[in-house]
């Protein structure tokens, strides 16, 4: 209190009425708080309840926001694994059609503004024979980029398969037909394979023939696939074989902001393209259109918690009335009487809230790991997806407090009006 | 009384160095005339109720000085004003016409928020019915004044607790208010009045629902204060027998002084009337 007679001091010459005014600084934050905490205390039950409401609401709303982005999530992420959003699908549609992904258009693509790189793969029939043995097949001529872009995986040594080399990937279902039921034994064995080349994948044929006895080197074997392929590096058959006309590519967009600039000026090359971004965009808009009808909810749910709120402070407000009396005539100012109504509700929602949005978040934790315990013995691989994004846990803090204020705003408004004389007059 | 006194003998002595620094504070800000014996002058105040098309004319004129140092008592039948007066005293209702000045200052003449803070720094306040905030102990409540003033709770609940000590209550300072009995009550409520060391004190009958024996030693209690301390106390009273501690005693009818005396036969007289 020195300091404040020393300011009274100080500020005794510039009048009175601008000295005292300073130094009434009222009621603490601090206090105001410690009553606010020692009311809901002496008031348990009612306490319970009201933040119980509270809870609830919110508990509801982070439950099925979690699930609802956890699901949205869970989808993108099955849907991007091999497909990711930065990469356009080109391909040249049907035979009519007067491109091809050969060198000539393959350059344009490579020269659009936020294209980083491409790759390309033929489709073609053919053979693999080791020893006696002989099986028909797909052939793909794909170079290193468009394995990459397309997140194949294999077994095998990384690096290996490269456009310069003469080595191939085989499928699971090859590698078995060809006898190597431990798939890892087939990497690093010979196979020949004879590959029908046709007008439609080279350019500089006039009739059909077929390339035989092709030698190569199995490099990886893809797992878990029920097609007898062979993968072959696109350079090696282009080289040997004259295939020049790759059907289909993909192209990786380095900056997405251009990204529909690329699609637009490859759709405008002739090409037909296609990005799994269509098929998200597709997904998010659900999504976006679920979480409304789940905001619309949430709001309903919200109105009861906060009538009980406000029947909470009101019927507060009317047990106090003469505690407010009591705090006007020893000297509290009317913002000292709404701070303390007003953080009182925002205690409320604050505490509620917080439980709500644990009890909610944990909630969903729950249902997840039932559904994975669940999935398992359905033999369907399901992993941890319960996701909720870094902005909603601002959005819902922003929405406690917000509630809080805006709840308590009437009831704090009222008290704060009331006169000090009437307050100690009610009965 | 004297066994309280005796008991707390100690606490007195530093209650007593803290009330005479009492209105050190308002030194800075107020008009503050140490010379000046009057501690409240009434001037000309008049207060009129709109009751629907009815003006009811509580206060007609009212003019009265409070020397530094008295215990004035302000009687009369109901309806005559005296709690009007008091509220407008205290600054909680504001005068149709005329003016309050205490310690010279004219206290309707500033604003809500520093009638306030004068309030709280400046006179204590005891009502007719103790009020609490239930959810606070007695020492809290008791140091409630102190928490409005924008001081720490280590502070005033120290302070509140000597307080109470002074008052011989400090073995209930950890109750809730409301277990207390009626004339504990308004021991703690004085105690609470006393807290922020005032120069002067309001008290609106405050005996009024306390049996005769606690009425008895309130009074006695407050008039110790007076008496040691020099606390000036305006106290609203319907009880004739209570005059006996009142240096000067103004008695109202009609919301007009008709009798201010400070000559004991004259306060023996009114007692007669009232």
């Amino acid at each position: 209190m020195s300091d404040i007679f020393k300011k009274n001091e100080d500020r005794a010459k510039k009048g009175i009425k601008e000295s005292w005014k300073e130094t009434h600084s009222g009621i603490s934050t601090t206090m105001i708080l410690y009553i606010g905490i020692r009311n809901l205390k002496i008031s348990k039950t009612r306490s319970i309840l009201t933040i119980g409401g509270v809870a609830l609401g919110i508990g509801i709303i982070t439950f099925l926001l979690c699930m609802g982005f956890g699901i949205q999530k869970l989808i993108v992420n099955e849907v991007t694994k091999n497909n990711p959003r930065n990469v356009i699908d080109v391909s040249n549609g049907n035979l009519d059609n007067f491109v091809s992904l050969n060198d000539e258009f393959s350059g344009k693509i490579k020269a659009i503004d936020g294209v980083e790189s491409m790759g390309r793969r033929v489709n073609a029939g053919g053979k693999v024979t080791v020893g006696e043995f002989q099986t028909d097949v797909v052939i793909f001529g794909a170079d290193e980029n468009y394995l990459e872009l397309s997140k194949i995986s294999y077994r095998g040594e990384k690096g290996k398969y490269s456009d310069s080399e003469n080595r191939a990937i085989i499928s699971e279902r090859l590698a078995k037909l060809l006898g190597y039921e431990d798939i890892s034994l087939a990497i690093g064995q010979k196979i020949n394979y004879s590959i029908v080349v046709t007008k439609d994948i080279s350019s500089n044929i006039s009739e059909e023939r077929i390339a035989e006895n092709n030698e190569t080197e199995i490099v990886g074997v893809v797992e878990g696939e029920n097609n007898a392929f062979i993968y072959v590096p696109f350079e090696i058959i282009k080289n040997n074989f004259s295939i020049d006309l790759a059907q289909s590519g993909k192209v990786l967009v380095g900056n997405m902001e251009k990204f529909d600039n690329v699609k637009q000026q490859l759709d405008q090359l002739g090409f037909v393209t296609e990005s799994i971004n269509d098929l998200i965009k597709d997904i998010d808009s659900f999504f976006n259109t679920m979480r409304v009808a789940l905001v619309v909810f949430g709001v309903i749910i919200m109105s009861i918690s906060v009538m009980g709120m406000l029947n909470t402070l009101s019927v507060s407000l009317l047990q106090r009335t003469r505690e407010v009396g009591i705090l006007k005539a020893l000297g509290s100012k009317r913002a000292d009487i709404f701070k303390m109504f007003i953080l009182e509700s925002v205690i409320i929602s604050f505490i509620g809230g917080v439980l709500g949005f644990l009890g909610g978040y944990g909630f969903s934790f729950l249902v997840n790991e039932i559904l994975i315990v669940l999935g398992r013995k359905q033999n369907v691989s399901l992993s941890f997806f319960v996701y909720l994004p870094a902005y909603f846990i601002m959005a819902i803090s922003g929405f406690i407090i917000f509630l809080g204020l805006a709840t308590g705003f009437m009831p704090a408004f009222r008290a704060a009006k009331i006169h000090a004389l009437e307050a100690l007059r009610y009965e | 009384m004297e066994q309280v006194a005796d008991e707390t003998s100690i606490n007195e002595k530093e209650i007593s160095e803290d009330l005479l620094k009492g209105g050190d504070k308002l030194k800075g800000s107020l008009k503050y005339l140490a010379n000046d014996s009057k501690i409240v002058r009434v001037k000309g105040v008049q207060k009129k109720f709109q009751l629907g098309a009815t003006t009811v004319h509580i206060l007609k004129g009212v003019d009265v000085d409070i020397e530094r140092g008295e215990f004035v008592m302000l009687m009369g039948p109901s309806g005559c004003g005296k709690s009007t007066l008091l509220h407008i005293i205290y600054g909680l209702e504001p005068p149709t016409e005329g003016n309050i000045f205490i310690e010279n200052e004219s206290i309707w003449d500033h604003s809500k928020n520093w009638r306030a803070f004068f309030r709280n720094q400046y006179i204590g306040f005891i009502p007719q019915q103790a009020f609490w905030l239930k959810s606070l102990t007695v020492v809290e409540n008791v140091a409630i004044s102190g928490f409005i003033g924008g001081r720490g709770y280590r502070e005033s609940v120290e302070r509140a607790y000597k307080t109470l000590e002074v008052v011989d209550m400090e073995k209930w300072a950890h109750y809730r208010p409301f277990d207390l009995s009626g004339g504990q009550q308004q021991k703690v409520a004085f105690a609470r009045s006393l807290l922020l060391n005032p120069k002067f004190i309001i008290a609106d009958e405050p005996t009024g629902n306390l049996d005769q024996k606690s009425g008895v030693q309130l009074m006695d209690l407050i008039k110790q204060f007076n008496e040691k301390f020099g606390i000036t106390v305006l106290m609203v009273t319907h009880n004739p027998d209570q005059v006996k501690y009142a240096t000067r005693v103004v008695k109202m009818v009609d919301g007009l002084i008709v009798n201010n005396t400070s000559e004991q036969k004259e306060i023996e007289s009114i007692k007669g009337d009232v």
